[in-house]
């Protein structure tokens, strides 16, 4: 039996189910009926999905109404691009965390663009100040959205030092 | 009535009231287009410019705002497949999958086109139909409305994939969502469920860090492993000559915009289902509208139809309306706050609502009315340039995609647990993109997870199980049943017409 990446899942949503289920058990009736009604069906669900796919032979893909990611021939190509952009992604939610989003939108953007994209230093400076200006012009000055402190700025004012 | 409607009318264009209208579609223009911030919370904090203005002005203002939010969001959810709002998240699926094949203009066509027509459907149903709607409405209790979430989950269950295991890989996303939905406090025993001792879980995972995350990730994913514009390397000179197509499919498929316009005008006066609910309720049965396999596998990758239908249901809007401005018995979130000016301005809604204030109740509907034309006008002008911003490089635009995802989730309760929802959900997308788990069930029985089990549990207590022999409720049970049945029943009818067509020796 060999796990793809399909049967994976279907057993993660599996255990998640039996999960709710044995949780649910200890809760009082009123907490615990709808879990109940909700979690065995999944956990029998995807049992049966888990052992369709594990034992299925053809790699056929399912056809579901959702896109598809690109085919594309080089598949080294696309496992690189894939984890580079889930590391830009997390690389933008740490510096939001340490540094807030005023300053890590513009940071984010031009790191982005230069490094990531290779851009040339006019159109990143350029983007960049777009992307500040828009940022701030509308959520911060117009919107009002209270954006929270970075972790940096939160530790500096904890040490009485205010910028 | 006839006089009532004409002073509806005349009430909206009064030049300070139109000139409110005016400003309140501006604002829903853009409150729209951007990611997160809603149509409710944006009626939430346009209630302090109202304490000053006549009904006759705030309605306009309000309405005009409210009416338009759904029009413009369908704009961002075509161009960069990141929800502009949650109830514009079906119109994704096969709206941006066009934008990827260079046909941005004409999904824009088509979506913009469908949400005018759905609004004006859904306008006149408001006009027509308060009378008959009330006891229609007060005849449907938590059995059936919880028989009516089943029904709604069976159709997007079962349409979602093809083959013979959609229905079960359907429902078990169902499943998953509903299971999602459980997280927080439990209303019925106040034990908290799930929250692994984090206060910001307790009121549940919110809505909106979770679409914009499940959805907008994986295209920015996507958008980086092609290395190309949305619109791939096609010529920009496509792009710009698609949106009177777009325009002209509506008007082909126009029963289909009827229908789905119905549709949504059903679900939106059914209290607390929502717009949410009405778009993949109208994308389910749009699916249903093709006629063989190979068609129906068309839907997810850019088929016209799949844009029209979610589009088409904008008539929830106006059919919101009847249970908030009849019975005082607000539709959604929305709708909600929308109550909440009706008693700012010293309006009780209810039988008033039909008599002495019909004229303001007509005003609203034209209000509907105005404020989608004048919306979709004003973008078929320069929908072409929008379009074209699908062939901007992915490098450049994927910083600006990942900002307004950030930021469209942030600001759902401006708490460091919004992005890490959206960053998990973002990651659970990835993952049912890559192995063909759809995500429409999933969305739908995460979105509805609360009201089912708060139907569920009063039919329960109240009937015990009683009510599993309620007449409304077998029949929509009988329905549901059909409605799973309903690709096997199909693809027989084709195997048996293919069978008499084939040549025969």
């Amino acid at each position: 039996m060999r796990l793809k990446g399909r049967a994976m899942m279907s057993f993660c949503i599996m255990l998640v189910g039996a999960g709710v289920v044995i949780q649910a058990a200890q809760w009082p009736f009123k907490a615990a009926l709808f879990p109940l009604i909700v979690g065995v069906p999944v956990f029998l669900l995807a049992l049966i999905d888990f052992l369709l796919a594990a034992f299925e032979k053809s790699d056929k893909e399912h056809a579901t109404i959702d896109f598809k990611f690109s085919g594309h021939e080089d598949k080294a190509l696309v496992r690189k691009r894939t984890v580079s952009i889930f590391f830009w992604i997390l690389g933008f939610f740490f510096l939001v965390i340490f540094v807030g989003f005023p300053i890590a939108v513009p940071l984010f953007v031009f790191c982005y663009l230069k490094l990531g994209g290779r851009e040339g230093w006019l159109v990143t400076l350029t983007a960049t100040f777009i992307s500040w200006a828009t940022f701030y012009g509308l959520f911060v000055w117009f919107l009002n959205v209270p954006f929270m402190e970075g972790l940096i700025q939160k530790a500096f004012t904890a040490l009485g030092v205010h910028g | 009535m006839f006089d009532s409607l004409l002073d509806g009318l005349l009430l909206v264009l009064q030049w300070k009231a139109f000139l409110y209208l005016i400003i309140g579609a501006f604002i829903g223009y853009w409150v729209g287009i951007l990611p997160g911030i809603g149509g409710a919370t944006t009626l939430a904090l346009m209630m302090p410019f109202i304490y000053k203005m006549t009904p006759a002005e705030a309605f306009p203002f309000l309405m005009g705002m409210h009416s338009v939010v759904q029009t413009t969001g369908d704009i961002t959810s075509v161009l960069f497949g990141v929800p502009g709002e949650a109830t514009t998240v079906a119109i994704i699926l096969d709206g941006h999958a066009m934008a990827k094949k260079g046909e941005a203009g004409r999904a824009l066509g088509a979506a913009l086109t469908s949400a005018l027509l759905g609004a004006l459907i859904g306008a006149a149903f408001l006009a027509i139909c308060i009378p008959i709607v009330r006891p229609l409405v007060l005849s449907f209790g938590s059995p059936e409305m919880f028989m009516v979430i089943i029904l709604g989950l069976t159709c997007i269950s079962t349409l979602s994939g093809q083959g013979k295991r959609s229905l079960l890989v359907g429902l078990m996303c169902a499943g998953l969502g509903f299971i999602i939905s459980l997280v927080g406090q439990d209303r019925q025993a106040g034990i908290l469920r799930f929250t692994f001792g984090q206060l910001y879980l307790w009121n549940g995972v919110p809505l909106i860090p979770m679409v914009v995350g499940l959805f907008a990730i994986p295209e920015i994913v996507e958008l980086a492993i092609q290395g190309t514009a949305i619109a791939g390397d096609l010529p920009s000179g496509k792009l710009v000559k698609g949106v009177m197509q777009g325009v002209r499919d509506t008007f082909h498929y126009i029963f289909l915009t009827v229908r789905c316009s119905l549709i949504g005008t059903f679900i939106g006066v059914m209290p607390g289902l929502g717009g949410s609910v009405a778009q993949w309720v109208a994308y389910a049965h749009a699916t249903q509208s093709a006629k063989t396999p190979e068609e129906r596998a068309g839907f997810g990758k850019g088929d016209v139809r799949g844009i029209i239908g979610p589009g088409a249901a904008n008539s929830k809007e106006g059919a919101g309306l009847i249970p908030t401005v009849a019975f005082g018995i607000p539709a959604s979130t929305s709708t909600a706050v929308l109550l909440g000016a009706f008693f700012i301005l010293g309006i009780v809604p209810g039988p008033d609502m039909l008599t002495k204030y019909l004229p303001v109740t007509f005003s609203l509907v034209w209000t509907i009315v105005i404020a989608n034309i004048l919306v979709v006008a004003a973008s078929l002008l320069f929908l072409n340039k929008l379009a074209g911003m699908t062939t901007i490089r992915g490098t450049l635009i994927i910083p600006f995609l990942l900002l307004l995802t950030f930021i469209g989730g942030y600001t759902a309760s401006n708490d460091i647990g919004d992005l890490i929802v959206t960053l998990l959900a973002g990651g659970l997308g990835y993952l049912m993109v890559k192995y063909g788990f759809p995500r429409p069930p999933f969305v739908l029985g995460f979105i509805l997870g609360h009201l089912a089990e708060t139907y569920f549990y009063i039919s329960t207590t109240r009937y015990e199980l009683e009510w599993l022999y309620r007449p409304k409720v077998l029949v929509i049970l009988a329905l549901a049943v059909l409605v799973a049945l309903y690709p096997s029943i199909q693809k027989k009818r084709l195997a048996g017409r293919e069978a008499l067509h084939a040549p025969k020796g």
